[in-house]
């Protein structure tokens, strides 16, 4: 059983060391393996240390963190509203997120107060649409699901009114911000370290996940509590999207597709799913990061344009093989 | 929107420590102990150098431009995409565009000062940038007087003050002697195109709004608040401008006029006043704004002619 859960991890833990190697490796500027050898032993040249430390590490650490988070928020959303099309932006969470920034950009606010803009703005929409769906009456993951919708909706007219109204210097920033863009990231720490904390947290919760993921009444009657298991989901679900998108701005289709990819791969344990969430999300923004600051080098492409073009052919191929 | 966003600050302390954590480094201007060049930016920075100068990167067209008119063309080792005047600078290396920075090509190209663009260039590649110890110069100038100074500036930090000097003299006594020929004659009752879809103008504040009243015209859309408002027909017949003045895409096409025609009530398309300016003459706020200017108070003035010889 142990072995059964390790072995997958362990080699998508190996493919993410390897990604994130490679992304160290490769930039716009030519470095040498040698130069490269030099700054791994804390040597080399002041130049290739910078290149290497202070932009391409922080950056490569920053959407390794950002691809773990949407993927282990669309695992846990799909689970919670066990409707294969939910992703960690269903529920207007990136729609709140986006307007807080757009706000904040047409405010003329710069860096910091755009990031936490942008937070408090998908804090809000979760409270929204928690608020809402929970109404008066029950609370059922349908409701949930178009109570989220209707709220995205609706940040997307308000969004569109911003951008409209907004100073045409402005506009640039404002659509990359919401194309999602990894140079926008500041300190990689915060999303990291909140994706780590996650997944040791959802360890324990793996069996009880499970559960839910066959219904609530099934659950129930196997002894799991699941009311409060279902809002821990969903306010665990909020809180990871929200850093994602307050550090790179919305980057769509990894919350979708990499559960789904995993489950088609590795079937449907959560214990194993997670991590394995984690780990693949994070290796795919990582090498999407990397061919979007490459690709067409020095102009730069924005990462989510790359999530898609990757993910999109590889996620139909495993659907049209599977059955 | 903001007091429910304060609102959901109250949800929790650990919030606000979770914001601290996400902002880094605060931009400092740079003091140095013994500072030779020193120039205040337009964020009211005050940027010293120990020497002038020598690897200069421009982070917007227009900022290419104005190093190059301040004499200091041979510095520049980085421009971003569109850099395309003078034709000099379409040969050296480029890193992007203005809006999206391949910050490892520029620490690459390691300039010692860096030009950047107030509302242009990503705060948060430009906060990295400092980080990183690069000194960096904001410009946006927004004015007729702003363009000279600027120039002059940015002389001063590159050591080219006399070519920057005269640049910035030639600039100002060619738009005095503009204001001086044409500001007092009979008012035109002017559209400036900056856009066609969206239609889009320019108020008074804008700098294409400032030549138009320096030319003797009269911005139909002058007190508009949006510095680039965006309009519709309507609005234009409306007004029931003088002349109309249109840049375009490219430095040749008049389509955009073409399209006023289909209104023969308009008395700019009655009297056949619709003229073309090329648009890198009159939208960049650079030393050939002169030129553009220029192009422009003629177009006015034979607005005019047109006028007293009906």
């Amino acid at each position: 059983m142990v072995m059964r859960l390790w072995q997958p991890l362990g080699l998508l833990a190996l493919i993410a060391v390897a990604a994130i190697l490679f992304s160290l490796a490769v930039g716009s500027a030519q470095l040498s393996a040698v130069q490269l050898w030099a700054v791994v032993q804390g040597q080399g040249d002041a130049l290739a240390r910078t290149m290497v430390i202070e932009l391409r590490l922080p950056r490569a650490l920053s959407a390794f963190a950002v691809g773990g988070l949407l993927a282990v928020a669309g695992a846990l959303m799909q689970v919670l509203l066990r409707n294969p099309l939910a992703d960690p932006y269903v529920l207007g969470l990136s729609g709140g997120a986006s307007m807080g920034a757009l706000a904040a950009m047409l405010a003329g606010m710069g860096g910091v107060l755009i990031s936490g803009s942008a937070f408090l703005g998908a804090l809000f929409s979760t409270f929204l649409v928690f608020g809402l769906a929970h109404g008066s009456g029950g609370w059922t993951p349908s409701r949930l699901l178009l109570t989220g919708v209707v709220v995205a909706a609706g940040w997307g007219a308000v969004i569109t009114l911003m951008l409209a109204l907004s100073p045409a210097e402005r506009l640039p920033g404002m659509l990359y911000w919401l194309m999602g863009d990894l140079s926008y990231a500041r300190t990689p720490w915060p999303p990291l370290l909140l994706l780590i904390a996650t997944c040791v947290l959802l360890i324990p919760l793996g069996r009880s996940l499970n559960v839910l993921a066959r219904g609530p009444l099934q659950a129930a009657a196997l002894g799991v509590d699941v009311r409060p298991l279902e809002w821990g989901i969903y306010i665990a679900a909020s809180l990871l999207t929200a850093a994602a998108v307050t550090t790179a701005g919305s980057i769509g289709f990894v919350g979708l597709v990499v559960p789904h990819m995993l489950r088609l791969l590795l079937g449907n344990d959560q214990r194993l799913i997670l991590p394995a969430c984690a780990l693949a999300g994070g290796t795919l923004l990582v090498l999407a990061d990397t061919l979007a600051r490459t690709m067409i080098a020095p102009e730069q492409l924005p990462v989510g344009v790359i999530t898609a073009l990757l993910g999109v052919p590889t996620f139909l191929f495993l659907l049209y093989r599977s059955r | 929107m903001f007091t429910l966003a304060n609102k959901c600050m109250q949800f929790g302390g650990a919030l606000g420590a979770a914001l601290l954590w996400l902002g880094s480094g605060i931009a400092t201007p740079l003091h140095a102990d013994n500072p030779s060049r020193c120039a205040v930016d337009d964020l009211g920075r005050e940027v010293c150098l120990h020497a002038s100068a020598n690897r200069i990167a421009t982070l917007s067209p227009g900022a290419t431009e104005l190093t190059y008119a301040a004499g200091a063309g041979d510095q520049v080792v980085a421009v971003v995409s569109y850099s395309d005047y003078p034709p000099e600078a379409k040969d050296v290396a480029s890193v992007g565009s203005h809006t999206r920075i391949d910050l490892e090509a520029l620490v690459g190209l390691a300039p010692d000062l860096v030009i950047g663009w107030v509302t242009g260039n990503p705060a948060e590649q430009m906060d990295t940038l400092e980080a990183l110890g690069m000194p960096v110069f904001y410009i946006e100038p927004r004015s007729v007087e702003a363009v000279a100074d600027t120039i002059e500036r940015l002389a001063r930090l590159a050591g080219t003050e006399p070519v920057g000097k005269q640049a910035a003299n030639e600039f100002r006594e060619g738009m005095a002697a503009l204001t001086a020929r044409y500001s007092e004659r009979d008012p035109v009752a002017t559209f400036y195109q900056v856009w066609d879809e969206p239609l889009m103008s320019v108020n008074d504040d804008h700098l294409i709004g400032q030549v138009v009243q320096l030319c003797g015209g009269e911005n139909v859309f002058g007190d508009q608040h949006r510095l680039v408002p965006r309009l519709d027909d309507e609005a234009v017949l409306a007004a029931n401008p003088d002349a109309i003045i249109a840049g375009g895409m490219g430095e040749e096409n008049r389509d955009w006029l073409t399209h006023w025609e289909q209104y023969p009530n308009l008395a700019a398309v009655d009297a056949d006043n619709l003229y073309f300016v090329p648009p890198s003459l009159i939208q960049r706020p650079t030393p050939r704004l002169l030129e553009g200017a220029q192009i422009l108070c003629e177009k006015l003035e034979h607005t005019r002619q047109k006028r007293r010889g009906s």
